[in-house]
């Protein structure tokens, strides 16, 4: 039998090399691309020496930076709303759905087996003129125009938070499942309530869970596309939007890798500062 | 020691030799495509797959003109591919396309001498001309006057209702033709002025459109959209489905696009290319272009041939004059497509 040492190659090889092939060596692909002072297409074997003529082109352009700045926000209020939404989610699967519990979350996950764009384009007959929400409030006589809900910013935010939240409550539902009942016990014969027992016990320790949900939507809201393309319209656009047309439509990869790298750069500040602001290794331990 | 071969072995290894050679030396039987997203229905190479049924045509797609050839700059291994008026140069400056030997071309004839033209640099015929349009503004007769000029998509009238194409340079061309500028020197103040204009025209839009037959037709259609800059493809959709539309022959003329395909310069199908680009020429397919897609053909015995109305409706055939106001898309330089595209991305950014 193998020992520890023996074993982490098997264990940690496969996926490092993956992760090098897929990952690290795309990334340092657009770190280079980044770092081109042309702009337009980039052929393989063209000379270049290395610039920041990019980056300095993106800083000095403040409608960038502003789309930046709005979509962080749209990112971090979207990773809200699915933590909490989800976190209900989680504690009834966790503590209150007792033998449905497996079925339950089988339902949780039926939306995945419909295609991402799918479940997007349902939203656009959802939330259009003549959609489901308008002809509902129509047919009420509570409107008598059509309500202005798709092609919004609101409309991206509502369906990343539907996309979001049951990825969100997975990590929720783990970190829940770890807490021992003799702890809920604990604190009952020591005279708390439910709410206390939610607020002193049950949160604090499905908190390295809410978190993990928090930054799983945050990051990679930042840069979605997809969603505001389909149903943001003019007023929905987001950074991603920008850094997919200039590696797509415009054929500009060095300005797109420079949006893109300071993006991650962004994200990477942020959700360092935030693991530190809540002290995440003691959670965590 | 020496080898000694026997008479039949030598037989066999200059046999295996010869046939390794002949294998060598054979184009491969395949054809790669770089097309745009909906150019791989089947239709649209019919002839080629009749007269070659065990010959596989694969594709890879690009989103512009500007992400087909920096794929094609960054060595796809596309055999031929398929892109818009206005970037030919840029293909043969950076030597990614082959001359076409159109002797072997047995549909060539059929096309007129204009559209030949407008595939050759130096003389040179290095592009096949395929489909083309016209590109003018879509309205909803029920909803608006008849538009006279490009500049319906820049009235705050229309607001909530207009639908601009994503797109950089059409953008530029569109201000240029409304403030009577020449587009292929557009000044710095000039671009400034059309960000500004275009920036005040955001709020009109109800989104900017990418896929004609995908977000522009359903907006026509279901009236959410009055006002759009469109292709002919989504006018006569709509006119199909009797949405009240008309295609506008504004003031300051229709913009004009065809479509070319060339053969990669590393090719290594040449011939097959070659037979691919003359059925892509031929009626069949030619015919599904116009009747399928609602755009114009090279093939000028398939435009001869339409009867529909609609269709002549569509493609002016109808009107002798149609040419002499339209606007053919220039070619543009790489500086002022970078710039174009980048003020386009300010204007969508505010």
């Amino acid at each position: 039998m193998l020992g520890r040492r023996g074993t982490l190659p098997f264990l940690v090889g496969p996926p490092l090399l993956w992760l090098a092939a897929l990952f690290v060596a795309p990334l340092f692909l657009i770190v280079l691309f980044s770092l081109r002072p042309e702009s337009g297409m980039v052929a393989p074997g063209r000379p270049w020496d290395p610039s920041l003529a990019q980056y300095i082109q993106v800083l000095k352009t403040p409608s960038f930076l502003r789309l930046l700045g709005t979509s962080t926000l749209i990112a971090l209020g979207v990773a809200a709303m699915a933590t909490l939404l989800a976190y209900p989610l989680a504690y009834f699967l966790a503590f209150r759905a007792r033998a449905r519990a497996t079925l339950y979350l089988t339902l949780l996950l039926v939306p995945f087996a419909a295609s991402y764009l799918l479940r997007i384009m349902s939203w656009k007959l959802m939330l259009g003129p003549a959609g489901v929400i308008n002809s509902l409030l129509s047919s009420a006589g509570l409107i008598s125009e059509p309500l202005d809900l798709i092609f919004t910013r609101p409309a991206v935010v509502i369906t990343l938070v539907y996309v979001w939240i049951p990825f969100a409550a997975l990590p929720i539902l783990a970190a829940m499942q770890r807490i021992q009942p003799s702890q809920l016990e604990a604190a009952a014969d020591l005279g708390a309530g439910p709410w206390a027992r939610l607020w002193r016990v049950t949160v604090p320790l499905s908190l390295p869970g809410a978190l993990a949900a928090f930054f799983m939507v945050f990051i990679p809201t930042v840069g979605e596309y997809v969603t505001p393309t389909l149903i943001g319209g003019t007023g929905g656009i987001m950074y991603g939007n920008l850094i997919s047309d200039f590696f797509g439509r415009g054929g500009n990869w060095p300005f797109g890798a420079a949006l893109a790298m300071l993006m991650l750069l962004l994200t990477v500040v942020l959700v360092v500062a935030a693991a530190r602001a809540v002290n995440l290794r003691r959670l965590i331990s | 020691m020496p080898v000694h071969f026997s008479r039949r072995a030598f037989a066999l290894l200059a046999g295996v030799s010869l046939a390794l050679a002949a294998c060598t030396q054979a184009e491969p039987q395949e054809i790669l495509v770089m097309e745009w997203d909906g150019y791989q229905d089947p239709a649209f190479f019919a002839d080629f797959q009749t007269a070659n049924p065990n010959v596989p045509v694969t594709f890879e797609y690009g989103v512009s003109d500007a992400d087909i050839l920096g794929k094609m700059e960054a060595g796809s291994q596309a055999d031929v591919f398929h892109f818009y008026s206005g970037w030919q140069q840029f293909y043969v400056d950076q030597g990614l396309v082959r001359e076409i030997d159109t002797t072997k071309l047995t549909n060539w004839d059929k096309v007129p001498d204009s559209f030949k033209e407008q595939g050759q640099i130096d003389g040179k015929q290095f592009f096949l001309p395929w489909d083309w349009g016209f590109s003018s503004i879509l309205y909803n007769t029920d909803e608006i006057p008849e538009v006279t000029s490009w500049d319906a998509l820049l009235n705050p009238d229309y607001a909530g209702h207009v639908s601009m194409w994503n797109d950089g340079p059409a953008a530029v061309t569109v201000a240029a033709y409304i403030h009577g500028w020449d587009e292929t020197a557009i000044t710095d103040e000039q671009l400034a002025q059309a960000e500004a204009e275009w920036i005040a025209q955001k709020p009109l839009n109800t989104f900017y459109w990418s896929s004609e037959y995908t977000d522009l037709c359903p907006g026509i259609m279901d009236g959410t959209i009055w006002v759009a800059y469109a292709w002919p493809g989504c006018y006569a959709t709509a006119l199909y489905e009797g949405t009240p539309v008309a295609y506008a022959n504004p003031v300051e003329g229709r913009n004009s696009w065809i479509g070319f395909y060339g053969i990669s310069a590393d090719t290594d199908s040449y011939e097959l290319a070659l037979a691919f680009l003359d059925a892509k020429l031929a009626d069949v397919t030619m015919a599904n272009v116009v009747n399928l897609f609602y755009y114009g053909a090279a093939n000028q015995d398939v435009m001869d041939a339409i009867e529909d109305p609609i269709l002549i409706e569509a493609f002016g055939i109808d009107d002798p004059s149609i040419l002499e106001t339209t606007n053919f898309t220039p070619p543009v330089t790489d500086a002022q497509r970078t710039a174009w595209t980048a003020m386009w991305a300010r204007v969508q950014a505010e």
